[in-house]
């Protein structure tokens, strides 16, 4: 390996892979000591529910299940494997039988994940903490050996016995061959270990197409109403800004004419305002157009458009954007919107110093943090831009979480679903 | 004439009131909402009430439904309802109560100033004032078999014209023809339209009612 400077960045990196691998394989052995406890739970249930008397405890127990398995979803998202969750919540329904649950895909599926998890899921996960943990006991075995007791002077986790300096000063060898061996098989372990999960939590692939088409028809449907909502707001927007902005210039321009021979002072005075109402109506039209697409983002993608936003900010601006690739045009869009609606309202009334932009594209979904370190109390209810932010990323099933104490600092987050 | 304006966007409510003043009228309130419109009808019993469409809280037909209101509270109140788009619908629900003292007018309409100050002194002497685009509207959806069908196309054009609320001289200098061609025409009309002379009933009214009512 060489001394610390000359580490390469691949050796960087490999280390950094296998401590991820060796946190992520020790966090599916804690699920796996759970699902552990749950078996036996589970066998004691089916015995009381067989003579009757444990019928109640079915649901709840599928529930546990089922939390469970989304604890090992979620982690196995977090290692890079999408994996859906069944369609249904677990429900045995009233007329249920041992024979009818057994019968049902999910719940087969469900159980045998369990199984297999609460086992061999749980066994590779202790295994994989074993192997650093060795790896250190003998790589620093010359320096305490002779102060324990005879029993623990041993080396490979207890194989070979060490109980003279020459056979000490091996651990370091020993030590350093096992370092290696982890280095390069912990990905492999967690692989492994997250093999159960990936081939049995997902939906069964026999699992009945009308489902499918049912969720399917569900998601559509939610995409046709956010293209509903937002036609509503673009007819909103165009109607309630810039048409009544050039009806009230009609209007201005009849009262001028009127005034024209009898007092031209007057008319050139309701001009001067008429003219204001078309540049206004300009004004507005514009950002009915930029809301519907801006043209940056057409032009030069998301961080490059959130540049521009930050440069044109007042308020300094640092941005991060860690996008690796194009998403939706309609989240991108969103996405912007939200951006440029929070830095108005720093600019506006935040009095802050600076702000902050970050975009990530993490998990299928795209996370916007936007803070600033002004005086806070921003209220969505208060009629600034935020609740146009909610009820846009709300349309594209996103999340939005507005932090702004009094005093501040200000930070919201806004999370869309990327549909990669 | 004394006004009360009810009209939610700044720039229309100062406009309205600019032109309206400058005419002549006197303008005694200028609100912003339904229920502060109502009040203030309540509060200074004006002439005639201008009232937008669109106002709080949804923006959909609150100025509607507040005209609608003001005239079962007010019966001699003339109202002049103003709208954005013509929705025809809007047009039989205000209408549903007679067409006497009532008008219905696109926004832009106001900056003709003098056609305007004629359909508001129309709604205000007991007459009616139907944007001609609401009449046009109601003309393309005609069915077939409606005894409208039964109208030339001069005596179409005459009935749009009285919707509007305009009399015998007027509908005669609109339209370029005599008096007496109107008046054969709305003889006509009358009789396809089955509505016999009878004292109770106003058949020019009777005649606009059945074309708004049938579309």
């Amino acid at each position: 390996m060489g001394s610390a400077n000359t580490v390469s960045a691949d050796e960087r990196r490999m280390l950094r892979e296998a401590l991820r691998a060796t946190f992520y394989n020790a966090y599916g052995a804690a699920i796996g000591l759970l699902a552990l406890y749950t078996v036996p739970v589970l066998l004691i249930a089916a015995l009381l529910c067989a003579v009757r008397i444990g019928r109640p405890t079915a649901r709840p127990l599928l529930r546990w299940v089922r939390r469970l398995s989304e604890f090992e979803r979620g982690r196995l998202r977090r290692i890079g494997y999408q994996i859906e969750s069944p369609y249904h919540d677990p429900d045995p329904g009233p007329e249920w039988t041992l024979r009818s649950l057994a019968a049902d895909p999910d719940v087969r599926r469900e159980l045998s994940w369990l199984f297999l998890h609460a086992t061999w899921g749980l066994i590779l996960g202790l295994v994989a903490l074993q192997i650093p943990v060795t790896a250190v006991h003998d790589a620093t075995y010359p320096l305490w050996w002779y102060a324990v007791g005879p029993a623990e002077q041993r080396l490979l986790n207890g194989v070979v016995e060490a109980r003279t300096w020459g056979t000490a000063v091996i651990g370091p060898v020993v030590g350093a061959a096992v370092f290696a061996l982890w280095l390069i098989g912990a990905p492999k372990l967690l692989d492994l270990q997250a093999r159960p999960g990936r081939n049995l939590l997902g939906p069964d692939p026999d699992t009945d197409l009308s489902e499918r088409v049912a969720r399917l028809t569900a998601t559509r449907a939610a995409a046709l109403d956010a293209h509903a909502v937002e036609l509503r707001r673009i007819e909103r927007a165009l109607h309630d800004g810039a048409q009544n902005r050039i009806v009230g210039v009609a209007v201005l321009v009849g009262a001028a004419r009127r005034e024209v021979h009898r007092d031209p002072g007057r008319a050139d005075e309701i001009l001067a305002r008429a003219q204001d109402a078309v540049e206004q109506s300009l004004a507005e039209l514009r950002a009915v157009v930029r809301s519907i697409l801006p043209p940056v983002l057409e032009n030069r993608g998301l961080e490059g458009a959130l540049s521009a936003l930050a440069s044109d900010c007042a308020v300094p601006c640092e941005v991060t954007v860690e996008v690796p690739a194009r998403c939706p045009a309609s989240v991108e869009t969103t996405a912007y919107f939200a951006v440029a609606e929070s830095l108005t309202n720093v600019a506006k009334h935040s009095g802050a110093s600076r702000a902050e932009i970050e975009v990530r594209l993490h998990g299928g979904r795209l996370h916007v943090r936007v803070t600033d370190d002004g005086r806070g109390g921003a209220d969505p209810a208060g009629g600034s831009g935020l609740a146009g932010i909610a009820r846009r990323v709300e349309a594209h099933d996103g999340d939005v979480a507005i932090d702004s104490p009094v005093g501040g600092p200000t930070e919201i987050r806004v999370e869309l679903p990327c549909g990669s | 004439m004394r006004i009360v304006i009810a009209e939610d966007d700044t720039l229309l409510r100062e406009g309205l009131g600019l032109v309206l003043r400058g005419e002549g009228f006197d303008v005694v309130a200028s609100t912003g909402g339904p229920e502060e419109f109502l009040a203030a009808v309540a509060e200074h019993r004006p002439d005639v009430a201008v009232v937008d469409v669109r106002m709080p809280p949804t923006h959909t037909d609150e100025g509607i439904k507040a005209a609608v209101e003001a005239r079962r509270a007010h019966p001699e109140l003339a109202v002049l309802v103003l709208s954005a788009y013509v929705e025809e619908s809007f047009a039989t629900d205000l209408l549903a109560a007679g067409a006497e003292r009532v008008g219905y007018l696109l926004k832009e309409r106001v900056g003709r100033v003098d056609t305007f100050v004629e359909a508001l002194q129309r709604v205000a002497e007991g007459g009616t004032a139907i944007d001609p685009e609401v009449v046009a509207q109601l003309f393309a959806q005609r069915r077939a078999g409606d005894p409208l069908e039964r109208l030339t196309p001069r005596e179409k054009e005459v009935l749009s014209v009285m919707a509007e609320g305009l009399g015998n001289a007027a509908i005669a200098k609109r339209l370029f023809i005599t008096e007496n061609a109107v008046h054969k025409h709305i003889r006509n009309i009358f009789f396809k339209l089955d509505l016999a002379p009878d004292d109770q009933t106003d058949r020019r009214v009777a005649a606009v009612l059945r074309y708004l009512e049938s579309a």
